[in-house]
């Protein structure tokens, strides 16, 4: 499903990713693991297609589709989705309309037919409960005033509605307790197929506690040092990232 | 032609014009109207020597145009095109006016109960209302453009309310300019007298269909005595080859409420000037409006508001979206005036800039006298937030789109604001249909 070879890139004159090589399949959950600047995010944000990183070398292919190439719209409608770590408040659009918008997008480009607003409401109504979330969320202007988990879970509502083949979860964990990170893990966990794969990008071990990983990778200077199967996250917890790269760097 | 100035068009045309303007029967009309040709005279046309013409430069562009003061007949659609475009002009006082001169088939005046008048101006210049106040409030010296419209007007809305009458159904006056291969102008004057207590929503929608350019010179005066409600609301629609030049002058008594927004999307150039005086306490003013400009488009607006009695409250907001190489220039004064104790006044601009060349000079000023005041300003002007739209972007939604969004986002505040159920629709077709063609 989803291919990264050797792939480079940079921000600016800083060269953050150094070649990295990835391979998930479909149905797999993949997390990347990582100290602090170890280019987690930045490889989050160059599958997504967020602007202002070059890529330097290699190439990221999903289900054979060249990822690189198109624009951020593009590989969210090739299937591409990314839970942003800080979720953008956007005054004035309504959560109902942008989801809306971004389905019938979504639709659009696959030649489904859009759907029409009776229709979508019932199909997000059924998407919010498991989450946890009121309905009253969906009047509001997208992410505006909403709690850290309120944020968060907004994120998990509209990959559940929009339904991607791959999710990235970039650091979803950060700024929630631990109720509402069982209510995101639940959602995430809700969303695993046999059709769906997913990047999950944490700074710590305790959200692979609830969404447990087929494989857990560390990044470290823009490359993958180490690789190994969900143990690998408590060992790290353990003995913190200095023990694969030899830095004195606490977890 | 050629060694004629723009000015001296005006003057040699007045005397040809004379004996065809309404109000001949009128004699304080006509030495009204000569008088305001000897204060065009004298004051010339403005400059941007001038503060308040400093960023709009007409020698550019419109004293450059002899526009045509005779404009051939000529026929159009209006009730049908208000419809498709969301106004349910069924619900209200349609009264149009082509080419400045009302149309009788084209409008629709519903009978009114005793003490209500809606008409146009020119079937009414006998009144003793229409001479009471023309001229009045909207005053001549040193404003040329007020002081053309006031010797070369043609018709404008009337509208009239006795003590205590409420109008429900909105007087929606269209003033439709329609050329050929000639220019041609057109000078509109509105007089819109409110007595103690009484109530109306008017709405004035300026909009063109034309091959060569045009004037629109458009003057109105409006009067609110004590505890009388005025909605008031401009579109401005000219097409690509117009000039519109706008007053809108208010005096307000004790109590009275007066809204005014503004709606301006059209035009090559578009000049707006909003006064009210809040003459009596406890009157209140809600300025509001929304600019759009694109291509080669200026649009400047300008408003006074006039603190001059103690317990009155005022409100203004501003917004607007400039594109591609268009400018805006917004300039808000307002003035406290000594006596006027226990003031509020707010006021906000705020200006997005899609591109690089776009530009905005917002200018807000408050000049205080008095010492026991609430007041406050802010003007902001920024570019769309590239955070949301990479946003709208991951989940899908094409840059354009999101772009559209953003833009709708941010303008869309001002539609929201109107709460007429009749408007609304209408709003939301200018303003979404200004960012499908940009």
């Amino acid at each position: 499903m989803l291919i990264i070879k050797g792939l480079k890139a940079r921000v600016e004159d800083k060269q953050i990713l150094n070649g990295i090589d990835l391979t998930i399949n479909p149905g797999e959950v993949h997390a990347i693991m990582g100290p602090n600047g170890s280019g987690k995010s930045t490889l989050a944000h160059v599958l997504s297609g967020r602007p202002g990183y070059e890529i330097t070398g290699g190439e990221v292919t999903l289900d054979g589709k060249d990822l690189l190439s198109l624009s951020p719209e593009d590989r969210a409608r090739a299937g591409v989705f990314l839970a942003f770590q800080y979720p953008v408040e956007i005054p004035g659009v309504n959560n109902t309309y942008f989801l809306k918008a971004a389905l019938n997008a979504i639709r659009k480009s696959k030649g489904e037919e859009e759907l029409d607003a009776i229709d979508f409401l019932e199909l997000v109504k059924a998407k919010l409960k498991p989450l946890k979330m009121d309905e009253l969320m969906l009047q509001r202007a997208v992410n505006e005033g909403f709690s850290g988990g309120e944020k968060k879970k907004n994120e998990i509502l509209q990959m559940a509605v929009l339904e991607p083949k791959l999710g990235i979860l970039d650091e979803t964990d950060s700024g929630l307790d631990i109720d509402a990170l069982k209510v995101v893990a639940d959602g995430v966990n809700a969303l695993r197929g046999k059709n769906r794969s997913f990047l999950v990008v944490t700074h710590y071990q305790r959200l692979l506690d609830y969404i447990v990983p087929d494989q857990v990778h560390v990044l470290a200077g823009g490359k993958i040092i180490k690789t190994g199967g969900k143990e690998l996250a408590l060992e790290l917890e353990e003995k913190g990232y200095g023990w694969l790269t030899g830095e004195k760097v606490k977890a | 032609m050629s060694t004629l100035t723009a000015q001296e068009h005006y003057l040699s045309s007045f005397s040809q014009l004379e004996a065809k303007l309404p109000g001949q029967d009128a004699a304080w009309l006509k030495s009204l109207r000569l008088q305001a040709l000897e204060q065009f005279k004298q004051a010339g046309f403005p400059t941007d020597k001038l503060e308040s013409w400093k960023y709009t430069n007409l020698s550019l562009n419109l004293l450059k145009e002899f526009f045509t003061f005779e404009v051939p007949a000529s026929t159009t659609v209006v009730a049908a095109q208000l419809k498709k475009n969301g106004f349910d002009t069924d619900k209200a006082h349609l009264v149009v006016f082509v080419n400045g001169k009302f149309s009788k088939e084209l409008s629709s005046l519903k009978p009114l109960e005793k003490g209500m008048t809606v008409q146009n101006l020119a079937s009414v210049l006998s009144n003793e209302t229409v001479k009471a106040f023309i001229g009045k409030i909207a005053l001549s010296q040193n404003k040329a453009f007020t002081a053309l419209n006031t010797a070369f007007f043609t018709d404008g809305l009337f509208v009239q309310l006795e003590a205590g009458k409420v109008l429900d159904a909105p007087v929606h006056a269209v003033y439709v300019s329609t050329n050929g291969s000639q220019t041609t102008q057109s000078h509109l004057r509105n007089l819109l007298v409110l007595a103690n207590d009484s109530k109306v929503n008017v709405i004035e929608h300026y909009w063109g269909e034309n091959v060569s350019a045009y004037l629109t010179n458009v003057v109105t005066e409006v009067a609110m005595a004590t505890g009388s409600t005025l909605d008031h609301l401009k579109i401005g629609q000219e097409d690509i080859k117009g000039y519109h030049i706008g007053s809108l002058i208010a005096q307000q008594e004790e109590g009275s409420y007066f809204a005014s927004r503004l709606f301006s999307v059209g035009g090559a150039l578009t000049r707006n000037d909003i006064e009210t005086t809040l003459g009596k306490k406890k009157a209140e003013c809600v300025l509001e409006g929304l600019y759009l400009a694109k291509e080669g488009q200026h649009v400047d607006t300008r408003t006074f508001i006039d603190h001059l009695s103690p317990n009155c409250n005022s409100t203004e907001v501003f917004k607007g979206v400039i594109d591609d190489q268009a400018v805006g220039v917004f300039d808000g004064r307002i003035l406290v005036r000594e006596n006027a104790q226990k003031t509020d006044a707010r006021q906000s601009n705020k200006n997005l800039l899609l591109t690089k060349e776009a530009k905005i000079y917002s200018k807000p000023q408050f000049q205080i006298y008095a010492d026991d005041v609430k007041c406050s300003h802010g003007s902001a002007t920024g570019q769309i937030d590239e955070e949301a739209l990479f946003y709208l972007q991951s989940r899908g939604i094409s840059r354009d789109e999101a772009k559209k969004v953003l833009v709708y986002a941010f303008a869309g505040e001002m539609v929201e604001k109107v709460e007429s159920g009749y408007l609304k629709p209408g709003l939301k077709k200018l303003v979404d249909s200004w960012m499908e063609v940009s």
